[in-house]
């Protein structure tokens, strides 16, 4: 619910003319587990990414049940078992683009630091991300890494060979202004 | 035959028939969408009502259901793998369904303003429903 109120505020907030909302409902998030035994991915194309570009602030929601698996089955454990996605059916993630302000070049690299929220469990991360900002669009890309153990995902010990200790998480949100 | 063979024989039938079993269940195929039976019809503006009104038993009701909506066209538009998606609602208010169609699904034929039946499976509700692997309806 706390993620909503967010959303809302960073939709609502007056901001400084000129400064605005920018806003994506179709971000990509996958992630990939790697090990000797299977590689296992998912992808997520239903990912809201809201950026309030006066102050950098940024706001994410993913749906658990919109990740794709190459397999049916797998995808069944993962909401089922692993993440409890009918408990725990977002994930989100609230932080800031630091020194956003300061972006002198319409690439960059920055640093985004925040409190990410998966199967109920916060954990502050921060993590690198390529940035392109135009007066149309924020586009930010990157990948970062997050332990299972860290969100108190339970993996049962007959598979535990099957699903990386670490996995990796990519993004790439491509934020237009919003206008509604 | 002796015991020894006869027991051999129904150990190796038993390993074959588990292994063949196993894999089936490994790869259990996805469900087929387009030739699946809606367990809900409704409209995309009592679903986005349901779910702004009170989320928690919107879950319950339609989270991983196949829901056939109609609704109005306001928006067409593509993910970066090309895949189409839809928007359902009305420019009015700020909710609204978003069907992210499956790759077969063309939304060349589509224009905005239409009304439609759109069949997929809901994920949730983040500022409007998500629903994914969507057939148009003819």
């Amino acid at each position: 619910m706390k993620i909503k109120l967010i959303i809302i505020a960073l939709l609502f907030s007056t901001v400084s003319i000129g400064q605005g909302k920018f806003l994506t409902k179709k971000g990509y998030t996958s992630f990939f587990s790697s090990t000797p035994i299977e590689d296992i991915n998912a992808d997520n194309n239903q990912v809201l990414s809201i950026i309030d570009s006066s102050s950098g602030t940024i706001a994410i929601a993913i749906l658990m049940k919109s990740f794709a698996f190459e397999k049916s089955l797998m995808q069944e454990h993962f909401n089922e078992n692993y993440v409890e996605s009918d408990r725990y059916p977002k994930a989100t993630f609230k932080g800031k683009i630091i020194d956003f302000g300061k972006l002198a070049k319409e690439e960059a690299t920055v640093t985004i630091v925040g409190d990410l929220t998966i199967h109920g469990v916060t954990k502050k991360i921060e993590t690198q991300s390529k940035i392109q900002y135009t007066n149309d669009k924020i586009l930010l890309k990157g990948d970062f890494e997050v332990k299972v153990a860290d969100f108190g995902i339970k993996i049962p010990s007959v598979v535990t060979n099957n699903i990386a200790k670490t996995i990796k998480v990519t993004f790439d949100y491509d934020h237009k202004p919003y206008t509604k | 035959m002796s015991k020894k063979t006869i027991i051999i024989i129904i150990l190796s039938v038993v390993l074959i028939g588990s292994i063949v079993l196993a894999l089936k269940m490994y790869n259990k195929p996805f469900v087929n969408i387009a030739e699946t039976k809606p367990n809900l019809l409704i409209t995309s503006d009592v679903l986005v009502d349901n779910f702004s009104n009170n989320e928690i038993e919107a879950n319950t009701k339609y989270l991983e259901e196949i829901i056939q909506v109609n609704g109005t066209i306001i928006a067409i538009d593509s993910d970066k793998t090309g895949k189409g998606i839809i928007t359902l609602g009305n420019e009015d208010t700020i909710g609204s369904v978003i069907c992210h169609l499956s790759e077969k699904e063309n939304e060349k034929n589509l224009k905005t303003g239409q009304t439609v039946n759109i069949k997929g499976i809901c994920t949730g509700y983040l500022m409007d429903v998500v629903l994914v692997k969507c057939v148009i309806v003819p």
